[in-house]
């Protein structure tokens, strides 16, 4: 069968309307509700991102995809995708619940960034303890950077930059 | 409603890199701020990748009529955008979840951002969220957007342009791209175009224009995501 080309992508440009980037950021709304909600350990997940000089960027656009606390990805009551926007100060911030072990793979965050003057979506993923997982296993240099920082209870830190000293590992998917 | 699915069968195979933006675009001053300089990690895909969203109870989605938003119809060229979302199969994506912003008829956005004079358009705000249909098609009216100058720089002019934002099967399928229209020469030099090397790659972000009578110039255009349904004993 023949295969159809994947069509280009491009930069997100600086006017992705900021409507879009509201209001999906909290993946644990009505969670441990004991009749309809997701069962789990709620968490915040913050981090600052920034470019290669160190300024912080805004309006930065952060998606993630995530198993819920039993590793599922099917779960019903829990819908493991989010959408959250940095402010003037590069900071992000999701609520949702702790993401079990799943198939192999250490409990992780899938993140993707789109931004203007990134030509292509960014993807990374962010771990709660360095771990043996096929996907950490597979990044060369800088494999810290991935597992993100305990601050308190239940609020981890994972700072993102895109270039420079301390560069986040990225994955490419070809 | 699915919220996941976890079809193993679905691979996402390697693209070929001249049908892809470079990452680092001359005259693109951002990008070279902002693109990794080290060599990105080549992972395996497992349930994590080839799962992905598929329903979205946080994002509503919004009238298709982005000429009809405000009182009045928006000033400029009336088109309807026919897009089909497909995958590597050319199967259709239904249900797929696409978002659209463009400029208006002067070059405009209602956005904080842009600061170009150019006026803004009571009737026209230049956003829209729809859910493609079961054959994985979306239908937008709306008016054709201008070209606009980039700010900051000295003569680089964007060609008139429509921006997408698409959910495909996969976490790994998805698409934020630009569609642009047939027959403009800035086409040519478009800095953001021209990034992806391939001729037929780029020709494939143009829009086709389709002769009809009605109310409004037609337009189609295809988009394919990543992904396609493993094909054990094809090569």
């Amino acid at each position: 069968m023949s295969r159809l080309v994947p069509t280009a992508e491009m930069t997100l440009g600086p006017f992705f309307p900021r409507e879009f980037a509201v209001g999906a950021s909290d993946l644990a709304a009505g969670a441990n509700d004991p009749a309809t909600g997701a069962q789990g350990e709620v968490i915040e997940i913050t981090g600052r991102v920034v470019q290669a000089d160190g300024r912080p960027l805004e309006h930065l656009v952060v998606e993630i995809w995530q198993a819920d606390a039993q590793g599922r990805f099917d779960n019903p009551a829990f819908h493991g995708w989010g959408r959250a926007a940095t402010d003037a100060a590069g900071i992000y911030v999701f609520r949702t619940i702790k993401p079990g072990a799943c198939e192999g793979r250490a409990p992780h965050i899938n993140f993707l960034l789109l931004y203007s003057g990134l030509m292509r979506q960014l993807q990374t993923v962010m771990y709660f303890d360095d771990a043996s997982d096929p996907v950490l296993d597979a990044v060369k240099a800088g494999r810290k950077r991935l597992i993100a920082t305990r601050e308190g209870e239940r609020r981890y830190r994972f700072d993102i930059r895109l270039r420079g000293d301390g560069e986040t590992p990225f994955f490419d998917d070809g | 409603m699915v919220y996941g699915v976890n079809d193993m069968a679905y691979v996402v195979p390697p693209r070929d890199a001249r049908t892809q933006s470079a990452g680092v675009v001359a005259g693109y001053a951002q990008t070279a701020s902002r693109w990794p300089a080290q060599p990105a990690a080549r992972r395996p895909h497992g349930i994590s990748e080839l799962t992905g969203p598929r329903a979205f109870s946080r994002l509503k989605t919004t009238s298709a009529d982005l000429a009809g938003q405000g009182a009045r119809r928006a000033l400029g060229q009336l088109i309807d955008v026919r897009v089909s979302i497909v995958d590597e199969d050319g199967a259709p994506v239904s249900g797929a979840l696409v978002e659209i912003w463009h400029c208006n008829a002067a070059g405009k956005y209602l956005h904080p951002n842009d600061a170009n004079d150019a006026p803004a358009d009571p009737n026209f705000y230049g956003a829209a969220r729809l859910a493609a249909d079961e054959r994985g098609r979306i239908e937008l009216r709306t008016i054709k957007p201008a070209a606009y100058p980039v700010p900051d720089t000295d003569g680089w002019w964007r060609p008139p342009h429509i921006h997408f934002s698409v959910w495909g099967r996969v976490w790994l399928s998805r698409l934020v791209t630009q569609m642009f229209f047939p027959g403009e020469p800035l086409n040519e030099h478009d800095h953001i175009l021209n990034a992806v090397p391939d001729p037929a790659a780029r020709a494939g972000c143009i829009a086709r224009f389709v002769p009809q009578a009605g109310s409004a110039l037609v337009y189609e255009h295809q988009l394919v995501v990543r992904g396609r349904n493993a094909s054990p004993g094809l090569p």
